[in-house]
Formats: C-alpha cells, structure tokens, sequence
C-alpha cells in the first residue's frame, strides 16, 4: 500500500506532492507536461564528461606515485564498484526517473533520516568534488601559462588557487545568467576529448609496446603489487567514477527513460574504466614512481611531451583544461538540481529552490553551491578534496544499495522498473559492502571530515524536518 | 473538426491579439503554454513555481477565444525545446495546422503561400474552412516551380471560387520569397505550408522562421499529413 509523502517541516512547508503518469517523451501532471529533452547521447556525456576530468588528467601522477603501475588494479577496483552501484542505480532511476537521483530513491526507500543525510551530504559531495575539479583546473592553467611562456610571479600554489577561486565565479556566474547551449558546448568538449584521448593512448600502448623495458632507470621503487596500498589507491582515485550517478540527478528530463538510464550509466563507466586503466598503464611505464610524485597533478603533460613532444604536451593541456572545466560545471548543475530535489520534499526551506524570472535560473541553489565551492577550492587541498568528496558519494552509493534491497521487499505498488538486476541480492549487497568497505582506506581526516558532514546533516533534519514522511511514498 | 494549435510564450507576455482569435473563431483552438527553461532549470522546478500563474493566464487567453465564438482547450508545458513541445502535442491532438500568434488587429487579408510542397489540399481545405463565407480577402501565391503537387493551379482557383472563397490568385515565377516578403506587408496574416528541412533551411533557417520574422501578423501553418508508415 503506498501513501503519499506526509507531514511539515518546522516552518510548516509541506512536500510537493503531484501524482504524474510517466511517458518517454515528457511528465504528465495535473495541470501541466514537463518535456524530456536529454538524450542517450546528452546522458553519457554528463556521465562521461564529469568522470575523465580526475580519471585521465589528476589522478595518474598522484596514483602512479603511490603503488606505480599496480594503479591499475585500483582503478579496476574502484571501476567494478561503480558497477556494483551503478546496476542497482539504473534499475531504481528507471522505477523513478525523477529530478533528484540518488536522495529520491533513498528517501522513498529508507525513510526522511536516511534520505536527508544523503540529500544533503551529496550537495556537500558534490561541492567537495567540484571544488576539486576547479584546483584541477588551476594546475593546468599553472602549466598552460608555463608553456607558453607567461611568467605571472609569486607562488605557484598561489596562483593555482587563485585561477581556481575565479574559474569557480566565472562558472557560477555563467550559470545564474542561465549560458545558452551549454548542452551542446558540453557534448562537443567530451566528444572531441573521446578522440583525442583514443589517438593519444593508442600512440601511447604502442610505444610503450617498444621500450618497456628499455626506459626504467635502475634503482627506482618497484610498483607495489599488495591489496592495502592498491585498496588505498582506489580509495583516493575513487572520485574518477563520481559521474554516473549524476546521470540520474536528470533522469526527469530524459527521453525515454528505460532505456537510456541503465545504458547510460553502465555504458559510461564501461568507458572510463577502459580509459583510466590504459591512461595509467602508459603513464607509469614511461615513468617511474618516484617521477611521477614529483610530477604530481599534472603529471599526464610530461608524460604527453614523452610520448609526442612539445604537441603532445599541449594536447593534454587542453584537454585537462576542458575536462576540469566540463566536470566543474556538470557538478555545479547537479548540485543546483540535488537541491531542488531536497527542497520540494520540504527538508529544506522552499526558498532554495527559488528561480528568479530575469534569467529563469535558479540562482539560490547556484549560490548555496557555488559559495562553499568557491572557499574549498582556495584551499587547493587536492587529495583532500577528493577523498570527502568519494566518501559522501560512497555513502549514497552503499544505501542506494540498501535502498533496492529494501523497495524490493516491500516492492510498493508503483514500483515498476524497465529494467532489472539480474542474480537477485547479490550485486547490491555486494555493492553495499563495496561501498562502505572502500571507505574504510580513506585518510583519517578524510573519514573525519565526511563523518562530521553526516552528523551535520542529521542534527538537520532533528532540527527542521523530523515530521516528514517519505518512505514508501511516490 | 478542423484543430489548430497555438503555442504562446506564456511567461514572456506573449499573447494572441482579438483579430486572430476571431479569426479562428470557425475551428477548434487547443492553446499550448510554453515556458521555455535555461538548461540549468530542471522543468518540474519552474513548475513549482510559475504553474498558478501561467494557468491564470492560460485561462484569459482561452476565454478570449471562447468570447470571439470558438472553442477552446488549453495545455501546459515546461520545456527545455520549445519546438519538440510544439510537435509533441501537435502531433497528440492530430492539428492541422499551428500558429505563431503575431500582433495585429482583425484580420481581413490573407495571404496563401504555396511554395512548392507535394500536399496542396490540406492548406486549400483548411483556407476554405477558415474563410468560407466570411468578409476575408485572399491572395494566392503560387511558386511557378511547384511541381508534382497534388492539385493543380487551376484546380485550386476552381476549388476557391466553389467555396465562396474571394481569392487573387497569382503565380510567381523568379524568385518567390522575395515576393512573398514584399506581398506581406499588405495582408494581415499568412497561412503557408510545413515544408522538410532541407540542406538550405538548415542554414538559413527553416521557412516557417523566415516568414515569422518578415510578418508581424500572425502565421499559420498546415500540417503535412504524416508519413505512411509500415511497422
């Protein structure tokens, strides 16, 4: 049996209840249709296009430097929890492919407590993550500036945050005043990624073919082949698969939702994944660890001017430019749409989700994350950046997990998926496990860090919307 | 009975002047709300907010039509493209025809542009239901190079004269819409044809575009009937 959501946050808001009938083409309400807009195309590239800009151009130096060559593993690693999730996560956007993703389907599932820690750890997930993406950019616009000659003076760390903390503005800005095209901008920059990407590896696996053996220096540290220092790894580059799960944040605008949630999601880590392995495969075979240590951030230039030269460098240039650039700015929508999803349930105060006519933007939402946005990415701490970021999305991923479980036990009468995960429990308890597990070899201020987000979060929702209901309601 | 389609730009102050609601005052109305969003609006969060007034508003447009003596349904939606939206529900309410409302007053010369498109009949059968009868003066464009339409020039006229439809009817030969944008400013409206897109009309934009902007009056367009289609 299944009721609507229930109950009043302290300021007596109420969730906005609209029964609906779901169509491939657009949301039939009472009174109005809402459109479906997004194709599979527009669907992998969010996913993609939010996924590479830490997988190919941060992380191979940092990860490289850790355990070398065996960032293989951890990226394999963190590539089949994705996958244990992102099953789970199709088959549940597909049951409900609304605005709100992840927190929608935790909240109908697990009750308002679950759903407003996860409703609202992911609006901090994903400020920690594009706060992340932003301190990318920063690197590469460091080397950008290098490499053409421009010596601006004072600090690199300075500079790098500085061009960070800006980037951050420009993007809010750009989004308040609602950029045109910014779709079409996006799948562009992930197509013409895709292919520069494909060329460069392909150069890449080839002349790593010849010299394998020929470029190690003698004496170097070997690549550490253990599961503690490979689990570790995969906890630090675990922000590379951030992106599919946004997918489902726009489920409410796409077309034909059935089909092109799961294929989008599962299609766009299958991708990654492939990527990241071959990216890390080549870096460190032309690199040994302690190189890349040195090289950190932006490691993937020299190992582009290794492979091509001086070209060869400025591919990746640009491409790290344009794929922290994409990565920020699909965060920034998200986030702007996770608000609006925890917002209409009254868990937090309608205004948030206020749009103002000028621009027909919702600049509330744009402002409470590009704020928090902007103060992290002065602080340039990378590994920290990413680590928080992985571990709140972490959460949502093992309680989505738990979510399925639940829904399918209890299986409400609207609960009429497209698509099914096939074997039963069996993925999303491992999924979960997977999840919660891989927190585990977080950095201490890391877990710190997230766990004290949680208990934020929490004391929230005993504060403003302990008499809300949601669980089980549509 | 003959259903036409008029989309208005709810939220922009858009609205359908009293000659073109007494224009259609013959056939069915269906008047589609659109409020087209930014990418960074998700529709159901502009719904929340501009639904109560964009159906007030809905709803004086439709009284609008009611009073000129027709019918008139309405439809809402939020939408990140306004022109699937359009074709969506055209396509749900089987119209014949769509309109970009336009500004002006009565309409009491009407300008047909047929420029060349295979099916002819439904913009002559939708001419003669709309102006059979009625005080409206018509002028028939006819492109010379029109070939292989369904019904000829003179079979055209013949169908007018038949309907009680007062037509001028002209053929054009050179270079038509040219023509056609010197002949608008004299007709307080346009009724024309759907025609595919072609390598041109992606480039310069499609026809329907083009005589938008060259006429302030309102312009309607015929529907092509759609595709036979095998499963």
């Amino acid at each position: 049996m299944s009721t609507g959501p229930s109950g009043a946050n302290i300021e007596g808001e109420t969730p906005d209840i609209e029964p609906v009938v779901e169509t491939d083409e657009a949301t039939y309400t009472d009174e109005a249709e809402l459109e479906r807009t997004l194709g599979l195309i527009g669907g992998l590239s969010i996913g993609i296009g939010t996924m590479i800009g830490a997988g190919i151009f941060v992380f191979p130096g940092l990860a490289g430097a850790e355990v070398g060559t065996a960032a293989t593993a951890s990226f394999v690693v963190g590539g089949i929890i994705a996958l244990l999730v992102a099953l789970p996560t199709s088959e549940l956007a597909t049951a409900m492919p609304k605005s709100g993703g992840g927190y929608y389907f935790i909240s109908r599932g697990l009750g308002t407590l679950p759903g407003t820690v996860v409703g609202l750890s992911l609006w901090f997930g994903l400020v920690f993550a594009t706060a992340f993406y932003l301190v990318g950019l920063g690197f590469y616009a460091l080397d950008a500036l290098a490499e053409i000659g421009i010596n601006i003076g004072g600090s690199p760390e300075l500079i790098v945050s500085v061009i960070a903390v800006l980037s951050g503005i420009a993007f809010t800005v750009l989004n308040v005043t609602g950029t045109e095209n910014a779709a079409k901008l996006q799948n562009g920059i992930v197509a013409l990624l895709l292919s520069m990407l494909v060329a460069f590896l392909g150069f890449g696996l080839a002349e790593v073919a010849g010299v394998v053996d020929a470029d190690t220096p003698p004496g170097t540290d070997e690549n550490v082949w253990s599961a503690f220092p490979i689990l570790s790894t995969a906890a630090l580059v675990f922000t590379s698969y951030l992106g599919f799960a946004q997918i489902a944040t726009v489920a409410g605008e796409m077309k034909k939702p059935g089909r092109n949630l799961p294929v989008a999601m599962i299609g766009s880590v299958v991708i990654v994944t492939v990527l990241y392995v071959l990216t890390i495969y080549v870096a460190t075979n032309i690199f040994d660890r302690a190189t890349l240590g040195e090289l950190g951030e932006t490691a993937m230039v020299e190992v582009g001017r290794e492979l091509l030269g001086v070209g060869g460098a400025l591919v990746i240039i640009v491409g790290g430019l344009l794929a922290t650039m994409s990565s920020a700015n699909a965060s920034i929508l998200s986030t702007s749409r996770a608000i609006f999803g925890v917002s209409k349930d009254a868990i937090l105060p309608s205004w948030a989700s206020r749009i103002n006519l000028k621009y027909g933007t919702p600049h509330v939402a744009l402002g409470m994350a590009g704020g928090p946005i902007i103060v992290l990415a002065a602080t340039r701490q990378v590994e920290l950046l990413a680590e928080v970021a992985s571990f709140l999305h972490l959460i949502m991923y093992g309680l989505i997990c738990v979510a399925l479980i639940a829904i399918r036990r209890d299986e409400p009468e609207w609960y009429d998926p497209d698509f099914r995960v096939p074997g039963g429990p069996i993925i999303p308890v491992l999924g979960a496990i997977a999840s919660f597990g891989l927190i585990l070899f977080m950095n201490p201020v890391s877990q710190g860090v997230g766990i004290a987000v949680m208990v934020a979060t929490a004391g929230w929702y005993y504060y403003y919307a302990r008499n809300i209901t949601l669980k089980g309601a549509l | 009975m003959t259903h036409v389609l008029v989309p208005v730009a709810i939220l922009e102050d858009e609205s359908v002047s009293m000659g073109l609601s007494e224009f259609l005052a013959p056939v069915t109305v269906t008047v589609l709300g659109i409020h087209e969003l930014p990418e960074q609006t998700p529709p159901d969060q502009a719904r929340n907010q501009f639904e109560d007034r964009a159906m007030a508003v809905l709803e004086d447009i439709c009284a609008e039509f009611e009073a000129a003596g027709g019918t008139a349904y309405s439809r809402l939606v939020f939408t990140h493209d306004r022109r699937k939206s359009i074709d969506r529900v055209a396509a749900e309410i089987e119209a014949d025809a769509y309109v970009l409302p336009g500004v002006g007053g009565k309409i009491e010369k009407l300008l047909v542009s047929i420029s060349g498109q295979m099916t002819v009949e439904p913009i002559v059968d939708f001419v003669t239901t709309i102006v059979a009868g009625r005080d409206i003066d018509v002028t028939l464009l006819w492109n010379e190079s029109a070939s292989d339409t369904d019904l000829t020039f003179s079979a055209v006229r013949t169908r007018f004269a038949d309907s009680e439809v007062a037509c001028d009817a002209k053929t054009v030969s050179g270079h038509f819409m040219q023509t056609v944008r010197d002949e608008i400013h004299t007709h307080d409206a346009v009724i024309m044809g759907e025609k595919a897109s072609s390598l041109a009309s992606l480039i310069f934009g499609d026809e329907t575009e083009r005589m938008a902007a060259e006429s302030l009056g309102p312009v309607l367009v015929v529907r092509s009937p759609p595709l036979e289609t095998t499963d």
